[in-house]
């Protein structure tokens, strides 16, 4: 992945867009491939955390091609519209749900050498453009004109922008330490020492509150299926619907890792083991924070919304504020 | 100039993946078209509720509550979009720029107070 | 024509028909979303000035938090969708004039302006470099920003206060 890096410090022009194309593409396989399995593991992880099997029909013993069966499947739906909907925002919604959350990979360093934008902003530009994604959920669920779909979408976005500040805040005590908003430098910063060591506080915020972006179970109020059927998209069907699902998986390979170059150090080894390839120990930390994603989903009860907002406004809000601080004088004292 | 040509790749990187992520719902969608069969009946078309016939139109007026968590939202996202600057640049600022920014933040934690004891945060 | 002014002349045209879009769509919603497209724009003609970090936040700020606060104000309201058009020939014609005249004004002004030697180093480091800017040279300005939103914060509050009591 040497070239990718030379390309970068060559002159742009459409020469290297086309060579950009060409490493997009593949990435986008990946991601497709990902989220395929990471929604058979999910069902699978679920399943045996529950004492059950999960899918165990198709593609032998342990359902390898279940997902890939959803997939044909939703592909071949009929695609339904209401006739009260609002015809050309019911359409548009998907795409600008689905748009940021495959834009925001380009910050997110692999390796050292498979890195996709070296932005100087980088951290903020993920936050920011993962932002964009609320958007297409209110729109989604203004445009079905459905009781069910509005509050929704409503919810849904009540609940990103509570959670959202926190996520912002407690990113703040790693910034300090690495001095950039470079995911690439802060990667290199955390040669010897990751940040989760250093900013655990900041870490159990970020992670709390990025589960509650990712509107994941116990944060998943937008999408309770016993109170609100499904959500902004309940009216939603094919694959426009599978937009939405493809959004919300995206978001979760890309939280995850946002995490490991956050807080674990991205492709960095622990010290001495470092003749095992830079992408595996990226993939290996990734692993166990998807991993940690899903246990987290079987485990905890859905909250209630108003214990969800208070708890991001009265303790993770305060807590992340203080954190801040926290770092700043530590820094000062010790660095 | 070599920093120059990294800046400028690095946004045409995100043009081409907003390019790219533009282009799969259009092409999936447009290929389902092709594979998905489309009889629309009325019954079909009719807004979901729960098997009810629906009533009233969907958009109801919300409660002001959600307007007051948007703004404490948009104040405090401009707070944070100083802290940014702030961290990166601590190093070489230094002790001083820290008793500036914990003016800036409990000035801010001084109207969450605010907002507490008016118990505007609490969402029923 | 080389790459970049392409990219201006896409950019500024995409900001300019969100502009028209929103003037020219009759739902609240639609409109919005128009503004959404223009706020992106701008943030990408921020980007080729090498203001980076004024493009994230223009993003996370305008596009993000902005419009929120508009989709919520929106969904406070009534907002069926109600068509007013009183078309007064005289009123158009004033308008149209007033615009030839305003941009024969704004071209004559700055077709012969001159900022000074350009900066160069922009993007190395932009946002270290806002942030010694900030903290060292616009101190008091920051801190009353601080102030400022403090205000902001409590006259949210009391306004959305005394709407409720109105309502028990």
């Amino acid at each position: 992945m040497e070239w990718l890096a030379e390309r970068l410090a060559q002159a742009p022009g459409l020469e290297n867009m086309l060579y950009f194309l060409a490493i997009t593409l593949p990435l986008l396989s990946i991601i497709l491939g990902f989220v395929t399995y990471a929604i058979l593991a999910e069902r699978k992880v679920i399943g045996y955390i529950q004492l059950r099997y999960g899918p165990n029909r198709v593609g032998g013993r342990f359902g390898l091609l279940q997902t890939v069966a959803d997939v044909l499947k939703l592909l071949i739906k009929e695609d339904t519209r209401p006739k009260l909907a609002d015809k050309p925002l019911y359409i548009l919604a998907p795409i600008i749900a689905f748009v940021p959350s495959f834009a925001i990979l380009v910050a997110i360093p692999i390796t050292e050498t498979l890195t996709f934008a070296n932005m100087g902003v980088g951290l903020l530009y993920v936050i920011a453009v993962s932002g964009l994604s609320t958007i297409g959920m209110v729109t989604a669920g203004w445009a079905s004109n459905n009781k069910y779909a509005l509050m929704g979408g409503m919810r849904a976005v009540a609940q990103m922008i509570s959670y959202e500040v926190p996520l912002i805040m407690s990113a703040v005590g790693v910034v300090l330490f690495a001095g950039s908003l470079n995911l690439t430098v802060i990667v290199e910063q955390q040669q010897f020492v990751p940040y989760i060591l250093l900013q655990p506080i900041g870490f159990i915020v970020f992670f709390i509150a990025a589960t509650a972006e990712l509107n994941r179970t116990p944060f998943d109020l937008p999408e309770a299926e016993s109170e609100l059927i499904a959500g902004y998209h309940v009216e939603y069907s094919g694959f426009r619907w599978a937009m939405f699902m493809l959004s919300e998986y995206v978001y979760l390979f890309a939280m995850s890792a946002l995490i490991t170059v956050l807080f674990l150090g991205g492709w960095n080894p622990i010290i001495g083991l470092g003749f095992i390839p830079d992408v595996v120990w990226f993939a290996l930390k990734f692993s166990i924070v998807v991993f940690v994603f899903m246990w987290i989903r079987a485990t905890l009860p859905r909250l209630r919304a108003d214990q969800l907002m208070e708890f991001g406004w009265k303790v993770l809000l305060p807590v992340a504020m203080f954190n801040i601080f926290f770092s700043a004088v530590l820094k000062e004292l010790f660095f | 100039m070599e920093s120059l040509n990294i800046y400028q790749n690095s946004y045409l990187f995100v043009i081409v993946f907003l390019f790219v992520a533009l282009m799969l719902p259009i092409v999936a969608l447009s290929v389902g078209r092709l594979l998905r069969p489309n009889q629309p009946t009325e019954q079909k078309m009719l807004t979901y509720e729960s098997g009810m016939e629906p009533f009233q139109d969907a958009r109801v007026q919300f409660h002001v509550r959600y307007y007051l968590f948007a703004l404490l939202f948009v104040i405090f996202d401009v707070e944070t979009v100083f802290l940014y600057p702030w961290a990166v640049a601590y190093e070489k600022l230094g002790v001083f720029a820290l008793i500036e920014m914990l003016i800036f933040i409990v000035m801010l934690f001084l109207g969450l107070v605010y907002a507490w004891k008016k118990k505007v945060l609490k969402w029923r | 024509m080389s790459g970049e002014v392409i990219v201006f002349l896409l950019l500024s045209s995409t900001a300019i028909l969100g502009g028209i879009l929103m003037l020219n769509l009759k739902k609240v919603i639609h409109m919005l979303l128009a503004v959404v497209l223009t706020f992106l724009s701008l943030a990408g003609l921020y980007v080729m000035l090498s203001a980076e970090f004024v493009a994230a936040v223009q993003i996370l700020i305008y596009s993000g938090a902005v419009t929120i606060v508009m989709i919520f104000g929106i969904m406070l309201t009534k907002h069926q969708a109600k068509e007013e058009k009183n078309k007064n020939p005289l009123r158009t014609t004033l308008v149209g004039l007033g615009i030839v005249v305003f941009f024969v004004t704004i071209y004559l002004a700055i077709r012969n302006l001159y900022f000074g030697q350009e900066a160069t180093a922009l993007h190395v480091n932009n946002t270290e470099q806002i942030g010694i800017k900030i903290f060292s040279y616009y101190v008091i300005p920051f801190e009353l920003v601080s102030i400022v939103l403090l205000v902001a914060l409590m006259g949210a509050v009391v306004l959305a206060k005394g709407e409720e009591g109105d309502e028990k």
